[in-house]
């Protein structure tokens, strides 16, 4: 794909998305030729994530500006939406919906990347993925509104237990990164009532405990052990009086 | 991993001030001590082998790495940096609050 032009590109994309949606295509010649594409798959999703970041990269090295017109990422969203519309109910349509919108969000394409969003049914699969694609957004522009007036609209309205749970873990995480730890716990609380023994659930467990545990101000969990490189075993509770700097890490 | 030379720097200008507590969740604790031996990590590392499994790293929530957390005088949370470069600012912020506040 390295220096390919962006339309060779989407049209390879483009022709395999609108065969996989069982449109006909213009000129006999070119659909003999060519066998039926399969529907994307969710391999070929993140091949075409793959090429979109590069080629972004290439647009912004090249002096293009966020938010402009001519964002290359309008494109890429366009080719995974087609994607997401050829099959919205598989897994390769909603993580097509996803990136599309986060490609959209990085660009800082906000009111594309809304327009996005809001052509979503109430119980498009993909607003298990694409809440926290909307949540991203809004740490990115630092304004939360838009978040959880769309979120808060989408719990209402979905029939679908997931993405009520989806969607209200984003506006618990909202709340949480304001600060309003009470309404935070009663927000993931109800996420795990609307869905319970999934992932979401789970997630909202998690994040149960996070606050209750792990929020600024708490005393940290216990640490006990014997360090690998010392003699004598050591206690969290032994450094009272000094800071400590927690690193979590991993060899590479 | 690129956060050691950070670290080491830390170490050396606050380590009679503040402690600074490596814990990995590498699943081998053979590969830790080589690591921390090549890499000449000389502050404490706690390791189980257990990965992101182990008790301390369910404990934290730690599901990637690095994750940090800077701890007050108290053994209270006080800042959670986002990457290596902000573990400075913060941990000097600690070091300039009394036990008791």
């Amino acid at each position: 794909m390295n220096g390919q032009p962006l339309s060779r590109a989407l049209s390879g994309f483009l022709f395999a998305a609108v065969m996989a949606s069982g449109f006909t295509v213009d000129g006999m010649a070119v659909a003999q030729s060519v066998q039926p594409a399969p529907a994307s798959t969710v391999a070929d999703v993140r091949q075409m994530g793959a090429d979109a970041r590069k080629d972004i990269e290439a647009y912004t090295t090249a002096g293009g500006a966020a938010g402009g017109a001519d964002h290359r990422a309008i494109k890429w969203a366009a080719a995974m939406w087609q994607v997401h519309d050829a099959a919205p109910n598989s897994e390769a349509g909603a993580l097509a919906a996803l990136d599309a919108i986060r490609l959209l969000v990085r660009a800082e394409l906000w009111d594309r990347a809304h327009g996005r969003v809001e052509s979503l049914g109430a119980d498009d699969p993909a607003w298990v993925r694409v809440a926290s694609a909307v949540y991203e957004e809004a740490v990115a522009r630092k304004s939360f509104d838009y978040a959880v007036t769309t979120l808060t609209r989408i719990a209402a309205a979905t029939k679908t237990p997931t993405i009520k749970s989806a969607a209200l873990l984003v506006i618990g995480r909202v709340h949480r990164r304001q600060g309003d730890l009470p309404a935070a716990t009663r927000v993931f609380q109800e996420a795990r009532a609307a869905a319970p023994g999934t992932p979401q659930a789970e997630e909202a467990d998690g994040l149960v405990y996070e606050v209750a545990h792990l929020s600024v101000g708490l005393p940290a969990p216990a640490i006990s052990g014997k360090p690998r490189n010392a003699r004598r075993a050591i206690t969290l509770e032994s450094f009272r009086g000094k800071p400590v700097v927690l690193v979590f890490w991993a060899s590479t | 991993m690129e956060e050691v030379p950070l670290l080491k720097a830390l170490h050396a200008k606050y380590s009679n001030e503040a402690v600074i507590l490596g814990i990995s969740v590498d699943i081998s604790v053979d590969r830790v001590d080589r690591t921390v031996k090549s890499k000449a990590m000389t502050w404490p590392q706690l390791a189980d082998g257990k990965g992101f499994d182990g008790p301390i790293a369910k404990a934290y929530r730690i599901d990637g790495t690095p994750e940090l957390f800077v701890l007050d005088r108290a053994g209270r949370i006080f800042a959670r940096p986002g990457s290596a470069r902000q573990i400075e600012a913060q941990l000097q912020e600690a070091l300039a609050r009394p036990e008791r506040p």
